[in-house]
């Protein structure tokens, strides 16, 4: 380009407008695939997220079009004509492009560092009346709590129920290993870090329901341990889910088989086991794989082991599992203790004793292949 | 003149002329250009190695649920040696590799500094190689390469114990390295050559080997702590006794951030050279590119915890935020000078070249998905999922890999008087660029619409994007093939060059291909500016060495062929 003139002047900077206005426009025509790359807006922090996405998606579409245009000119116009050898001009830099070329990213990181401190003050600001839920991550099963008002016990539930309006705080733990609590289509994302207690919070706008994923690697059934949250219409309907998972826990069925049940699907004292992670059982629409099937263990589990009773195995397997692994499955299960209701994977006697009676029923009839009367001997005997 | 001395390791032929023998790379050596050649051979095993792992986690994506993987562990077990291999056994001693070849000739010197420190540098790795991969036959690491507590100390079998021994001795020899390295530049610079008169590859060497002697440390003293944890029943990291998982998360992310500006620094060295010698042009922004190497190495300090926003308390989050934004700048003045570097140049489309150029084109795209990344709020929400995979891949390999692979196709011929073929060299840039571009940018959009990343079992939804992104992949590691049969033919085969094929001023090109063992006659004395192209001075230099340092004649190649072996 021959700057030694002014109408070559003048055309420089008409190309610079032309390939400035060019560039706004490409950015911003990236920008709009923003709702094409994200799950929908479930919540009021998402919608700001987006937004900011959106910005940056803009700007930095509009950076990648400046380098892949000034490559693709380059490439035609400056090409080394055939047989031509010479060098090219001896140009070794341009103080005033350089300080621009520094000085505009410095400002467009300090505009998208300013934006996103505002969002991020926005949506981590604690909200008048939240909904107060405890989350706990467990390999691999999430589990949410909620308090019975009244009550010593909790409601839980392998499903976060809340509804729509309702902002919602997490108290996120973990029994194990670092978990993460990441919920695509709320935009929120917080770790489970072992020994504390963290916390997430978010504001659901749209009812439905939304997945709620595992994003921190925590072992063999990392990509197995999903949930969901169920966002109902209105604080009736949530309501009317919670009234009757409460009156079940408070008012516990007296068949012990049946009472396992409730354990199983609702969780005991120290909240909900967290067999679904990796069993699948098909009465109770379980299906994960990291650990052997119980479809039907009652049928095998007094063969399973010579000399051994179906209920003594049942009952063992609960408090030694590694005791009886099953070939081509790893020893994953957390060994469940009865002794210190503060340790990890307390399950105290009397619920183990229950969980063995529904796991009996668990036949192609349905009827128990237990004696239950011998359990209260084998417990003593562990 | 021309004794036929039986120098280590090379076959000389006449006036210092020498070939390469691979089996020579096997022997125990002091000089830095077979001490240079053994890590590129290494590294290059490890490349092939880790990429048929990422062949393997490809196809297992396929489906949304387990195939060739018997469960959860087997692949993880897969992805965490994949990206141990890739860092630790490929870029990182690769870049060390070019480091050592290249240094001491571009400052005209005989060797490095410390050459027996050199050589027992080199040394470490294959055993911690064979460490590693031992340690996966024991009941393998499988907390990934980044092997957070309690997964790590818990929950994993003494493979994770090997994984961090096999690491301690990689750390070990990047320190000694890098100690080398800083000696050589700053007491063996040829007379005249000033700091702001070296290649500019020498600065990227300089800024790598202060982050390397500075950071690796603390990896050691992580990994320290992670194997007494194992072995020794100490609570580093165990809550339930007094320790802190996040103790861990901040010491491995102080020294693995400033890591990957380890990895990045000595590529950024070679694709000033590679794009001022090839568009016949000097590097726009000298100074610029000097000084932002030494300022992201000092920046990459303070922004370690951009790698765990989600379990950092949230007090420290926008600190971080500041910090990481910040580091964009000086890596953005580079990629625009790189851009000042070849426009109104004369450009040649050789295959290092068009990596060069490939490099600039995808390195930004990647530089853009660190930017959204360092922001909080649309980290939270990207944070261990497929759109950190595809950023740092797009980092990287379009970064780092592609910048190796601009290197050998530059280097090659003086490494071995001989060309690389350029019609497989088109070939492999152009499968590898859109095998590249298929395989890791839709890996964004996965990641953005919910898939995290580390999971061999996914939500059926991804299907059929992860089924475009394994085809790809699969693309891609074929093309990789290429360049190995490539090199491996054009050993034998290549077209011979002399002393400087593209007449490039840099003083490495002074001597013959391949350089002699002793590298010059007497003290070169280097050309006032490594990037003066397009001045008569320049000019009359370069001929100077083409008349000292010619091809050899057709007839002279005939003449050795009858004589030499391989």
């Amino acid at each position: 380009m021959n700057l030694s003139n002014s109408s070559g002047n003048l055309m420089t900077v008409l190309w610079i407008l032309v390939a400035f206005v060019l560039l706004v426009v490409g950015g911003l025509i990236i920008a709009e695939a923003t709702p094409l790359v994200l799950p929908p807006q479930a919540s009021a922090e998402a919608a700001q997220v987006d937004e900011l996405f959106k910005i940056m998606l803009a700007l930095g579409g509009a950076i990648w079009l400046l380098v892949q245009g000034a490559i693709l000119y380059s490439v035609i116009r400056f090409r080394a004509r055939p047989g031509d050898r010479s060098d090219g001009p001896p140009m070794h830099g341009n103080p005033t492009l350089e300080f621009v070329w520094t000085l505009i990213p410095a400002l467009v990181v300090v505009v998208l560092s300013i934006i996103s401190f505002q969002v991020w003050v926005n949506i981590t600001s604690a909200r008048e009346y939240e909904q107060q839920v405890e989350a706990r991550g467990a390999r691999f099963l999430w589990s949410f709590s909620y308090e019975i008002p009244g009550a010593t016990q909790r409601v839980n539930s392998p499903v976060l129920h809340t509804w729509v309006g309702q902002p919602v705080a997490l108290g996120l733990q973990t029994t194990d290993v670092n978990h993460a609590f990441w919920v695509p289509s709320m935009r929120i994302k917080q770790d489970l870090l072992a020994g504390r207690r963290t916390e997430a919070r978010f504001t659901p706008v749209l009812a439905g329901e939304f997945p709620v994923v595992c994003a921190e690697l925590c072992g063999s059934g990392h990509g197995d341990m999903r949930a969901s949250i169920v966002v109902h219409e209105d604080e009736e309907r949530f309501l009317a889910w919670f009234d009757e998972e409460a009156f079940r826990i408070l008012n516990p069925p007296d068949d012990p088989a049946e009472g396992g049940e409730l354990l199983m699907t609702s969780g005991g004292v120290a909240g909900l086991y967290a067999c679904a992670g990796c069993h699948t059982l098909e009465t109770l629409g379980w299906d994960s794989i990291t650990g052997p099937s119980l479809t039907g263990v009652a049928e095998r589990a007094g063969a399973r082991i010579p000399g051994m009773e179906a209920e003594r195995y049942l009952l063992r397997s609960l408090y030694f599992p590694s005791e009886f692994l099953v070939p081509g499955y790893a020893a994953l299960m957390p060994q469940h203790q009865y002794q210190d209701p503060d340790e990890a994977n307390y399950m105290p006697l009397n619920e183990g004793l229950a969980i063995v009676a529904y796991l009996c029923t668990l036949t192609t009839d349905g009827e128990s292949a237990c004696d239950l009367d011998l359990l209260p001997a084998m417990m003593e005997d562990m | 003149m021309a004794t036929i001395t039986a120098t280590p390791g090379l076959a000389t032929r006449r006036d210092g002329e020498a070939a390469i023998r691979l089996a020579s790379l096997l022997r125990w050596t002091l000089d830095h250009k077979l001490i240079g050649l053994q890590y590129m051979a290494s590294s290059l095993f490890f490349f092939v190695v880790g990429g048929a792992m990422a062949m393997l986690i490809r196809w297992e994506l396929l489906t949304p649920t387990l195939d060739l993987m018997a469960d959860g562990t087997q692949y993880n077990a897969l992805m965490t040696m994949h990206g141990s291999i890739m860092i630790f056994l490929w870029i990182l001693p690769m870049m060390a590799g070019f480091g050592n070849y290249l240094v001491p000739l571009m400052l005209g010197a005989k060797d490095m500094a410390f050459p027996w420190l050199n050589a027992f540098a080199f040394w470490l790795i294959p055993p911690a190689g064979v460490l590693l991969v031992a340690g996966w036959l024991l009941g393998p690491a499988e907390a990934g390469w980044t092997a957070y507590p309690p997964l790590s100390t818990l929950f994993s079998l003494d493979g994770q114990t090997m994984w961090a021994m096999a690491l301690h001795l990689l750390g070990l020899s990047s320190i000694l390295g890098a100690i080398n390295f800083i000696v050589t530049i700053r007491n063996m610079r040829p007379a005249g050559m000033t700091y702001w008169k070296m290649p500019l590859f020498v600065w990227a060497v300089l800024a790598t080997a202060i982050i390397q002697v500075l950071a690796t440390p603390f990896l050691t003293g992580g990994l320290t702590l992670l194997i007494l944890d194992r072995v020794a029943g100490t609570s580093f990291f165990d809550p339930g006794s007094g320790g802190d998982v996040l103790l861990w998360q901040n010491v491995f992310w102080f020294y693995s951030h400033p890591a990957v500006y380890i990895m990045i620094l000595p590529g950024f060295g070679m694709v000033s050279e590679v794009l001022s010698v090839h568009a016949r042009k000097p590097v726009f922004g000298y100074r610029a590119i000097a000084l932002s190497s030494l300022s992201i190495a000092l920046v990459g300090f303070t922004v370690w915890a951009h790698h765990l926003f989600t379990s950092l308390q949230p007090a420290l989050r926008i600190p971080f935020m500041i910090t990481s934004m910040i580091i964009a700048v000086p890596t953005g003045i580079k990629i625009f000078s790189w851009l000042g570097t070849i426009w109104g140049g004369k450009l040649r489309f050789n295959s290092a070249m068009l990596f060069a150029l490939g490099f600039i084109s995808l390195f930004v795209f990647g530089g853009i998905g660190g930017v959204m990344l360092a922001s909080v709020p649309v980290d939270i929400h990207l944070h261990d999922t497929y759109f950190v995979v595809g950023h740092f891949h797009f980092t990287l390999f379009g970064g780092s890999v592609f910048l190796i692979f601009a290197g050998i196709y530059h280097w090659f011929p003086k490494m071995t008087g001989r060309r690389l073929d350029e019609r497989l060299g088109k070939l492999h840039f152009w499968m590898t660029y859109i095998g590249f571009f298929f395989t890791f940018m839709p890996q964004h959009i996965a990641g953005a619409l919910g898939m995290p990343r580390r999971i061999a079992i996914y939500d059926p939804a991804f299907t059929n994007i992860n089924q475009v992104i394994s085809l790809a992949a699969f693309l891609l590691g074929i093309a990789s093939l290429v360049l190995i049969y490539n090199l491996l033919r054009s050993l034998q085969t290549g077209e011979r060059v002399g002393g400087n094929p593209w007449r490039a001023l840099t003083l490495e090109w002074a001597t013959t291909s391949p350089p002699p063992p002793w590298n010059f006659r007497g003290d070169p004395v280097p050309f006032d500016d490594p990037y003066g192209y397009g001045s008569d001075e320049g000019r009359a230099y370069l001929d100077a060495v083409d008349r000292r340092f010619p091809a050899p004649t057709p007839e002279a190649v005939e003449a050795e062929s009858g004589s030499a072996r391989s």
